[in-house]
């Protein structure tokens, strides 16, 4: 492995390690408070320091880790997931069918995505209100960013089908009267996983990228819950005077954009050398 | 090097020297939100009261002792009952378009006050008149049965239901301004738009740039002469920290700092605090489930413990458990719930509320470092001594506005500073016919009690009819819980002169000059 | 190329007349909109709606008069903003938006482009990993970081520049660089990649050897090729940064459109959601047609309109 796929690992390790496990580490709940100690910066106690409320910073990153990783693995699940299916079919069938669906996809491009989002986040956390806050808002986010996450997944999978369609060996496999979902499913997928799997490195990172926007604009994650967006938030309003509290959650952001984005590269490399995403 | 040295040196030219940033004689304020409105008698928030206070004065204005002076109004008779008061105006008074000031232009803006089609949150401020209240009820159809007319251009007359000692301080509010019938009729609801609005304080409106900035221009045709500065811009820079950044870089003048930040300008020449008569409040929806049972708003009251706000906001704020303010007379520390984390389980537990069935409990509140700080201290408070699951949604201060007058929300976050030095200020807020009042709750006890104290000439006798409304509202119905009283942080730039911040937490731009 | 132009716009005004019409339908179907029975709007926005519309007219009419005054550009008046039209609550805060946009995507393009170039034409060297190191960074970093980061350096530790609002040109630098840091960084890579595969060309390669001087080899061939695939990405982008971005338009305090994409929504001020949704597909429909023509623009060879979508 090259060094900077091995730089993007440990990065990777360190970041899930802080997710599962950093609040254990530091000995402090998220929720912990502790006024005495409020604000203070990084010291024996508190690694990171503590926030307005003396909730130890650390111990909230690790949360934060948690949340703002599941999100993302949530929205790219949903992202790929629903991209491979609409981009399998349409690029399978061809035709008017096709046609329609890429208008279809054509015009949810054409709307902007800050907008998308956000109306997706405002329908869902209504429609899913039965469920427990956090987890609402959780889904709420994964669906949304997914949604936004699929459009291009699904014309990347409709460009690799139609050109696997061409081939002479699922030719065969049709000729053979072999039924289409079976040849999708056991010819066209393992050919085209290589660069669908590079497009789902890819997307983690931009989703860390687009919860930490949107929970930054504080449409996310609500208190006492937190996500690196929300404690870069709160910390932004304090910078001038306590800049630990916004140092720490962007190193946190900024490590996990750049770690991804490492081993996607080093993924595409080694898997998929001739495609550029 | 030598380029990269030349782009500084350009940079710094640029944007000048710190001293130089400022163009003479005008003054940057933040106003940090977008006013909701400059027309005065829809107005009911302490943003827009800021830019309203430079447009236009009243009858009377409070001086530094808090006591009704002259201002409009050159002086005023009241009859030996107290029910009368005769207010001659100043001559001479011209407003910015060179009309004169008519006694006629208070009986219009009153009557549009109260007028039921209006709709004014802030109709119940004139109730102490005779007939207001049937008017703005829509039992009374004719105004000109209501007590207040205009005799004659410099005179007005005004007739009370029962005697207020405080009505000449109560009429130096933005809501009893005078106001323009025929432009308001004209322009509809673009009479405040620059170029159609016109004013007759220190400053006219010259541009509103919506969600930027309001700039406002000296009004040579006030009465009182010219104001020194030629010139304010108010900006609505919502994000406290860049606010704070812009007047360390000289672009701002007067900015309000963030509670995180004022630590930090403790004992620095820049730093201006002042107590206000301005109380903090929680307020619960009493006509829906669980806040429509007593028992419940009492519970949860008695699990907030108050010492914790002040060492965490830091900025002079005073754990306050009952509702009239320090400072204010019939003000009593003794009355209120305290912290009792125990008696509010058993209270919700007889209640019949079982925390972990309840549904999460939503706090909304205007988006605000400050405000944030004491929701999330407010829901650690519930989910440990009460074990209850809480929500928190913020709002722009404008939408918040809205949400309250129209579906007001579980529990909100409000703050009230007094319009004028008197109890029943604070008091009538909470009275069955007030429109500030977003609880829903209606006690007619209480209602009762506040008006006869406004009536109560005898301070010992007004002090106990005070202590007993204020137990129906801080200890028995709780419809509300006080939490502490503020007071007012501020940077002022060194090239300020002249700024003294009020008690009331009224700006007075005239007085200020630059250097 | 004039019909191929005029193709792409009638496309383009289809696709407004599509977010139209079902903007139509939204605000007649959804809660807290004029027609909810429940959620009553406050009087005075009722009052107004009732003084400009026939709301009780058959749905047919009420249609055929909303597109007639959309066609005049009256998007009606706003739920939210008592007394003020959507049309002249955009047209007043446009303009930020589209100099602070201009300005970024100038930065980000011409920025990507020639660091990417100079990336790929010394591939391996000193200069390619520095570049590539300083992209990766830039893609890692959120708007809100890179804001935060310029403000306290130039704005508090330097003073050279001021930390908000819109006074003058200067006030436009720290946000214009905020909002082209993310898409310079991914602009440079994209380039770099391109400016890589072409140069291991045959043709190219073959020029070379030709004699051909290596600074015309690189504009005629490399650069030309190297931009053509970017430029696909420059579309969708010019139409995103020139409708604005609320987070830096917030943290910078920049009374541009940017903010209207997060608080019409929340705020459910849906004529304004339709506002801004029309005007940003007025500008991807703008951004594709340019793009269109500056692949014409660069190589002359490729036939505008020949490409099957």
């Amino acid at each position: 492995m090259s060094g900077r796929g091995r730089l993007g690992l440990a990065i990777v390790l360190a970041l899930a390690l802080l997710a599962l496990a950093g609040d254990r580490v530091s000995g402090y709940r998220f929720d912990a408070q502790d006024s005495a100690r409020a604000l203070e910066g990084p010291s024996r106690a508190h690694w990171f320091g503590c926030d307005a409320l003396g909730r130890d910073l650390f111990a909230r990153l690790s949360e934060g880790a948690r949340i703002s990783l599941l999100v993302a693995a949530g929205a790219t699940g949903f992202a790929m997931l629903v991209g491979l299916a609409y981009g399998a079919v349409a690029g399978w069938l061809g035709g008017r069918t096709d046609a329609w669906l890429m208008r279809a996809v054509d015009a949810i491009y054409a709307l902007p995505d800050v907008l998308v989002i956000v109306l997706l986040i405002e329908v869902l956390n209504g429609a899913l209100g039965g469920l427990p806050d956090l987890w609402r808002r959780l889904a709420a986010l994964a669906l949304a960013l997914g949604f936004t996450g699929f459009v291009g997944v699904s014309r990347l999978v409709r460009a690799l089908v139609l050109q696997a369609r061409e081939e002479t060996w699922v030719e065969a496999a049709r000729a053979s009267g072999a039924a289409p979902a079976r040849i999708l499913l056991r010819h066209v997928l393992p050919n085209i996983a290589p660069p669908l799997l590079v497009s789902a490195a890819f997307q983690i990172p931009a989703a860390i990228l687009a919860e930490s926007t949107v929970s930054f604009i504080g449409l996310g994650i609500q208190p006492p819950f937190s996500s690196w967006g929300t404690l870069a938030s709160d910390g932004f309003e304090a910078m001038r005077s306590y800049p630990h509290l916004i140092l720490f959650p962007c190193l946190a952001i900024f490590s996990a954009l750049l770690g991804f984005q490492l081993l996607g590269e080093e993924l595409r490399a080694r898997i998929d050398p001739r495609s550029r995403a | 090097m030598r380029l990269r040295h030349a782009v500084a040196a350009l940079a710094l030219a640029a944007l000048g020297c710190r001293g130089e940033r400022a163009e003479p004689r005008t003054l940057r304020i933040n106003l940090a939100t977008e006013p909701p409105t400059l027309d005065w008698n829809l107005a009911t928030d302490g943003v827009s009261i800021i830019a309203i206070q430079q447009l236009m004065r009243g009858l009377t204005k409070l001086g530094e002792d808090l006591r009704p002076e002259p201002d409009l109004a050159a002086s005023w008779d009241v009859s030996a009952d107290g029910r009368r008061y005769t207010f001659h105006l100043r001559p001479g008074v011209l407003w910015s378009d060179g009309a004169p000031l008519v006694a006629q232009q208070f009986v219009d803006s009153w009557q549009r006050l109260l007028a039921p089609a209006t709709a004014a949150e802030y109709a119940y401020f004139l109730f102490g008149i005779r007939g207001a209240r049937d008017y703005n009820g829509g039992k009374l159809a004719d105004f000109a049965q209501v007590g207040v007319r205009a005799p004659d251009a410099a005179t007005l007359e005004v007739e009370l239901a029962a005697p207020l000692v405080y009505f000449p301080a109560l009429v130096n509010f933005m809501v009893t301004f005078p106001i323009r019938r025929e432009l308001v009729e004209r322009f509809g609801e673009r009479w405040t738009d620059p170029g159609n609005l016109v004013s007759l304080g220190p400053f006219t409106l010259e541009e509103w740039r919506h969600e930027y900035r309001l700039v406002l221009r000296a009004n040579p045709r006030y009465w009182a002469g010219r104001p020194p500065l030629d010139r304010i811009d108010a900006y609505m820079v919502q994000e406290g920290s860049t606010s704070l950044v812009l007047f360390e870089q000289g672009l701002l003048d007067l900015v309000r700092i963030p509670p995180l930040e004022i630590r930090r300008y403790e004992g620095r020449p820049e730093y201006v605090r002042k107590p206000l008569l301005r109380g903090y409040y929680y307020g619960f929806n009493t006509r829906r489930p669980p806040f429509d049972d007593a028992r419940v708003r009492r519970a949860f009251a008695l699990a907030i413990d108050r010492s914790q706000f002040p060492p965490l906001l830091r900025g002079g704020e005073q754990a306050w458990s009952s509702w009239i303010p320090p400072g204010m007379p019939a003000a009593n520390r003794e009355l209120g719930l305290r912290f009792d984390p125990g008696k509010a389980r058993a209270l919700l537990a007889e209640a019949g509320v079982d925390p972990a069935q309840l549904a999460p409990v939503r706090i909304v509140f205007n988006s605000d470092q400050a405000h944030k700080l004491v929701a999330e201290q407010v829901q650690a408070f519930w989910r440990d001594n009460l074990g209850v699951r809480v929500e928190l949604a913020p709002r722009e201060w404008k939408v918040f506005l809205k949400e309250l007058a129209n579906d007001p929300p579980p529990v909100f976050r409000l703050g009230w500073g007094a319009d004028f030095p008197d109890p029943d200020n604070f008091m009538n807020l909470f009275t069955s016919y007030s429109e500030n009042n977003h609880t829903g709750w209606a006690n007619p006890r209480y209602d009762a009690l506040v008006e006869e104290a406004a009536r109560e000439p005898d301070l010992a006798r007004r002090q106990a009819l005070y202590d007993r409304a204020q137990r129906i509202l801080c200890e028995e119905d709780v419809p509300i819980v006080p939490l502490f009283v503020t007071g007012a942080n501020f940077a002022v730039a060194p090239r300020v002169q002249g700024f003294v911040p009020s008690a009331m937490d009224l700006f007075f731009f005239e007085k200020v000059s630059t250097e | 190329m004039i019909r191929y132009a005029l193709r792409r716009l009638l496309a383009g005004i289809a696709v407004l007349w599509v977010v139209a019409t079902v903007t139509f339908a939204l605000l007649r179907v959804v809660p807290g909109g004029p027609f909810d029975k429940e959620r009553v709007l406050p009087p005075e926005i009722m009052r107004n709606l009732e003084r400009r519309y026939a709301l009780d007219a058959s749905l047919g009419e009420q249609y055929v008069d909303y597109l007639r005054r959309l066609a005049h550009g009256d998007l009606g008046p706003s739920y939210k903003y008592v007394g003020r039209d959507v049309a002249d609550i955009l047209a007043e805060a446009l303009p930020a938006s589209l100099e602070l946009g201009a300005l970024a995507f100038a930065l980000a393009a011409a920025g990507g482009i020639a660091l990417g170039l100079a990336a790929g034409t010394r591939r391996d060297t000193a200069v390619d990993r520095a570049i590539g190191l300083a992209s990766l960074v830039g893609v890692s970093a959120p708007r809100f970081v890179t804001g935060a980061a310029l403000i306290l350096a130039f704005g508090l530790a330097l003073d050279w520049l001021p930390a908000g609002l819109w006074e003058g040109p200067l006030y436009a630098v720290l946000p214009a660089l905020t909002l082209a840091a993310l898409p310079l960084a991914y602009a440079a890579q994209l380039t770099r990649a391109q400016v890589v595969a072409v140069m291991g060309q045959d043709y190219v390669r073959t020029a070379r050897a030709l004699g051909v001087p290596e600074p015309r080899v690189r504009r005629r061939h490399v650069l030309r090729n190297a931009l053509l695939a970017v430029l696909t990405y420059f579309g969708p982008l010019l139409a995103t940064l020139l409708t604005g971005s609320f987070v830096v338009e917030s943290i910078f305090a920049i009374p541009g459109i940017g903010r209207f994409f997060v608080t019409a929504v929340t705020n459910r001020d849906y004529p304004l959601v339709l506002g801004v949704t029309l005007v940003y597909a007025a500008m991807v429909v703008v951004a594709n047609l340019a793009v269109d023509l500056a692949y014409a623009w660069v190589d002359p060879r490729i036939r505008v309109g020949a490409e099957k979508s």
